[in-house]
């Protein structure tokens, strides 16, 4: 059961005040702590889990400057064992199909049974990635996965649908699986871990190499170009309360009546 | 006729005698390699120095039981009384031994105190024993077990020394020597047998089994938890040798995460239980007991490293013979606050929360059994380099209004830092205790500051999970920064981050060439304050008319023997009275945020520890609880409000009460301006007077 897991590195951006760069082309990073997406890090846990209960090789691949190591050192010591990074240049402001145009370069010549991506990322948030690999490997695929259930040349998938309902399919071997939060529970990656993968030789890659030329990838090869990126503005409707704790508290209540909530 | 005694009279066939003794020789040194066997497979990376302390502890401890009559007078009397009993008949024993092969000199006088001392002992060890089973199954103490392991030791000593009686009675009634009354306890024995031949026809009988039982007892010390008398001695001894810093980067793929040390020590327990009558977590009613923790590795390592460990008879006999209840696994490590309390009251010093930190280093290194909300937090010490997931330009946002000097920002200090600490900085209740204290340092015209938004995690909360990898990193990050802004002096807002500068690093830090060895002076703030105090640095203006009680924080108490300052800090205060907690000092009640519980998921208890120590202070009458800890801090006011204590009882900083105390604005602005200080915008916070 050999596996592929496409991972990316993504700014973590709960707790931040975001900044975008004047020309509004992207956010600034420097603050920004940068950690795998969070899709991500569930499909390699979940590969782990796969190849523990039944034995193969896990590939992690990634597309982005050499910080990214960070993050495939993160999944060798989670349990994969061998990692591949396509160095960033020349994708600058690919769009999706992009992006996937390396990841396909790079993957379609490995064999495996299973390749699992995030069902989307956290920064640019398409969920289109992991479908278009499919579509350009030729393999059936499925979306959203929450439960992934391995048998003989084929896969049973549970899918999130909305309102709480769940899809089951099953899907011939090999297949391309796009994995959703809370599928399991990640481990943690000890520091100790990531220490002991140190010598697991990291393979480099880069378009040139992967014969993508600047029509193929960036802002020439990309059908979707992003416009401009800006913070939502502040909007009406907030009311900050000044008083002490209690006539806060006495306010808040009164305007959560007058509202008819209670 | 010269009193004495015949070796081996009315006895056939000694030889047999020998060859037995051999075997139960043989059967001994067979078990104590074993367990030898086993403490080689622990870590070892330092020798064991020579120590007078442990020389004199062996003596205080070990032999006169120090430890053992501390809290519980009647136990230790019990076990002295045990220990010299079985001691001195050994030694009888021995001397006999000596008499017979080597130099005859048990006759007369010498003889008849041999005697009568022998009886005494005898004695002692038999009142030793039944006291032991009327505490264990009458009085039913309730921090002893009662399980197989502590009657059959018992039983097979009370009949060794029956037995010895017995054989000495029938022994004086077949022989009547005129001094039968100086072996007093033999002789009332005798007393029974009015026919001399009669005793000695059963005598040989009664003589081989007394044998038996003896040399059975030698056989089984080292299977039973007779096995103390050897490695408790071992256990007392290496009580004080430094701390072993095992490098993560040195550790081998499949090395033991306990140290060879560890290992003597579990072997050490007698599962007398004092650790679980002090234990917050099983006071919580909590499914956590540091005694099943201790079995329960003892019995993991057995089962790993045993000689007969490949046999599935075997491991299942251990599996069964403590824990048939189950009542450990490693999800338990996690309930451990890591405060202590065990290790204070432990008569052989087991080191528990050493041992559940490396316990749960070889849960985090698996991965995935770590409490999800822990987790999450060590990801974000990695990410952030503080548990509370805020970006460095929250580090220093608690003193934007203050106007700290800030070391990163080139301001010089000589060498002296106020280290703030995540929680301090990040928590909004925390935040008042380093507001509190910049003030007061103010006051007293002390130069500080801070390390500002460069300010990392001290590594407390990793090494406490046992993710020793992270802890080391932020270790090397801390270093280098005190060396690169040529910091030497430290005083720290948290007992925690104390703690580990303290008494973590240094023996990391011994690692490393001389060189690159940095010179540093840690403090807690409390003992900067109690300098302050008796310096008269600090002019009190504002008589509080309160009544305190203090909540001594396990890491600056029990951890570092930090009991007296505080307490004289508040002392110092004008109108301030204190009262003391039914637990305090080494006694302390934790405040159940240690040991990385106020980074996990609340675990299941009857009652929340926090509440049991406010309840504590409330009972006091005391109107304000006064701790020197940010979690405490936390923890307990928490624990104030889930009480409806909330209107009773107010909880405190240190620096808290003392800033109220301090001048009044006004003439607190003209002394500040005469010092060249930077005046105060802290609020005397009137909301909550």
């Amino acid at each position: 059961m050999d596996i592929v897991v496409c991972v990316r590195q993504v700014p973590e951006v709960a707790d931040a005040e975001l900044e975008i760069n004047k020309e509004g082309t992207e956010i600034l990073k420097e603050d920004l702590v940068m950690d795998i997406n969070e899709c991500d890090n569930y499909a390699v846990e979940e590969a782990v889990r796969i190849k523990e209960a039944h034995g193969g090789k896990i590939t992690v691949i990634t597309l982005g400057d050499e910080d990214c190591e960070d993050v495939l050192r993160t999944a060798l010591a989670m349990g994969a064992d061998e990692a591949i990074r396509i160095d960033e240049q020349g994708f600058e402001l690919s769009d999706a199909a992009g992006i996937a145009k390396g990841l396909y370069r790079a993957i379609r010549d490995l064999s495996f049974d299973l390749l699992l991506t995030g069902a989307q990322s956290s920064d640019d948030g398409w969920g289109q990635v992991g479908l278009i690999l499919a579509e350009s490997l030729g393999l059936p695929y499925a979306s959203l996965a929450v439960g992934i259930e391995i048998a003989e040349g084929k896969t049973i998938v549970h899918r999130e649908l909305e309102s709480n309902t769940r899809e089951k399919v099953e899907i011939p071997l090999p297949a391309v699986l796009t994995v959703q939060t809370g599928i399991n529970n990640p481990r943690y990656p000890s520091i100790m871990g990531i220490q002991k993968v140190r010598k697991i030789e990291i393979k480099e890659t880069d378009s040139e190499e992967l014969g993508l030329s600047e029509e193929d990838i960036g802002p020439m090869g990309s059908s979707v170009a992003s416009q401009r990126l800006s913070l939502p503005a502040v909007g009406e409707g907030a009311e900050i309360l000044t008083g002490s704790l209690g006539e806060i508290c006495e306010q808040t209540a009164q305007i959560i009546r007058n509202k008819g909530v209670i | 006729m010269t009193p004495y005694r015949t070796s081996y009279w009315c006895i056939q066939h000694v030889w047999i005698f020998y060859l037995l003794a051999a075997v139960a020789v043989g059967v001994f040194i067979f078990g104590l390699l074993i367990h030898v066997s086993v403490w080689t497979k622990g870590i070892k990376r330092q020798t064991i120095p020579f120590s007078w302390r442990g020389i004199s502890n062996l003596f205080l401890d070990g032999l006169l039981g120090r430890r053992i009559f501390r809290g519980d007078v009647a136990a230790g009397t019990m076990h002295f009384l045990i220990l010299w009993g079985f001691l001195g008949l050994f030694a009888g024993t021995i001397l006999i031994s000596v008499d017979y092969w080597l130099y005859h000199f048990l006759e007369g006088s010498v003889y008849i105190w041999y005697s009568a001392c022998l009886e005494t002992l005898g004695l002692m060890l038999m009142t030793g024993l039944v006291w032991s089973l009327i505490r264990r199954y009458l009085q039913r103490v309730p921090r002893l077990e009662r399980r197989i392991d502590d009657v059959t030791v018992v039983a097979l000593l009370c009949m060794v020394v029956l037995s010895g009686f017995l054989v000495e009675g029938l022994r004086l009634a077949a022989q009547t020597p005129d001094w039968a009354q100086w072996s007093f306890a033999g002789h009332w024995v005798s007393l029974l047998w009015a026919n001399p031949q009669g005793a000695l026809s059963i005598y040989p009988y009664v003589w081989w089994t007394h044998a038996l039982l003896s040399l059975g007892l030698i056989a089984y010390i080292p299977f039973c938890k007779l096995f103390h008398i050897l490695v408790a001695p071992a256990s007392i001894y290496l009580e004080n040798q430094p701390l072993q810093a095992i490098l993560v980067e040195t550790r081998g793929q499949d090395e033991e995460v306990f140290s060879y040390r560890d290992m003597i020590f579990f072997d050490a327990c007698t599962r007398c239980g004092r650790c679980v009558e002090v234990c917050p977590s099983t006071g919580a009613g909590e499914p956590f007991a540091p005694r099943n923790f201790i079995v329960w590795s003892r019995n993991n390592l057995l089962m790993k490293y045993h000689p007969l460990s490949n046999f599935n008879w075997f491991t299942n006999w251990i599996n069964r013979r403590y824990t048939q209840e189950q009542v450990f696994d490693h999800q338990k490590l996690w309930h451990c606050t890591t405060c202590r309390a065990c290790l204070d009251v432990c008569p052989v010093y087991v080191v528990t929360p050493d041992a559940i930190r490396q316990a749960r280093g070889k849960v985090v290194e698996q991965g995935t059994q770590i409490p999800p909300l822990l987790t999450q937090t060590l990801k974000n010490l990695y990410k952030y380099n503080n548990p509370w997931e805020a970006t460095k330009k929250k580090r220093a946002k608690w003193s934007q209004d203050l106007e700290i000097p800030d070391l990163s920002k080139g301001e010089e200090t000589d060498g002296f830092c106020y280290f703030v600490g995540c929680t301090t900085s990040m928590d909004i209740r925390a935040q008042e205790l380093a507001r509190s204290f910049a003030r007061v340092l103010r006051h007293a015209q002390i130069p500080f500051a801070t390390l500002g938004n460069k300010e990392p995690c001290c590594g407390d909360i990793a090494r406490r999970a046992g993710e020793d990898g992270l802890f080391e990193k932020q270790m090397e990050d801390c270093v280098e920064l005190f060396a690169h802004y040529g910091i030497r002096d430290v005083v720290t807002s948290s007992p925690h981050c104390f703690h580990t500068f303290r008494n973590e690093y240094p023996a990391f830090q011994a690692l490393k060439p001389a060189e690159e060895q940095l010179d540093l002076r840690f403090r807690h703030y409390t003992l900067l304050l109690r300098e302050l105090v008796t310096a008269s640095s600090i002019m009190f203006e504002r008589p509080l008319n309160v009544k305190v009680t203090y909540h001594d924080p396990c890491y600056l108490g029990r951890h570092n023997q930090i009991f007296d300052p505080p307490r004289e800090v508040i002392a110092a205060i004008p109108g301030v009275q204190m009262v003391e907690m039914a637990h305090n000092r080494a006694n302390s009640l934790c405040c159940g945020g240690g040991g990385n519980r106020i980074w996990q998921e609340d675990l299941d208890a009857e009652v929340k520890m926090a509440e049991i120590r406010i309840r504590e202070a409330e009972a006091t009458g005391a109107e304000i609880l006064i701790t020197a800890c940010p979690l405490c801090l936390i923890m307990l006011e928490d624990a104030c409000k889930t009480t409806g204590l909330e209107h009773t009882l107010q909880v405190m900083d240190l620096n808290e009460l003392m800033a109220m105390a301090l001048a009044p604005p006004a003439s607190r602005c003209e002394a500040l301006r005469a010092g060249g200080g930077q005046v105060l915008a802290i609020a005397d916070r009137p909301g909550r007077w």
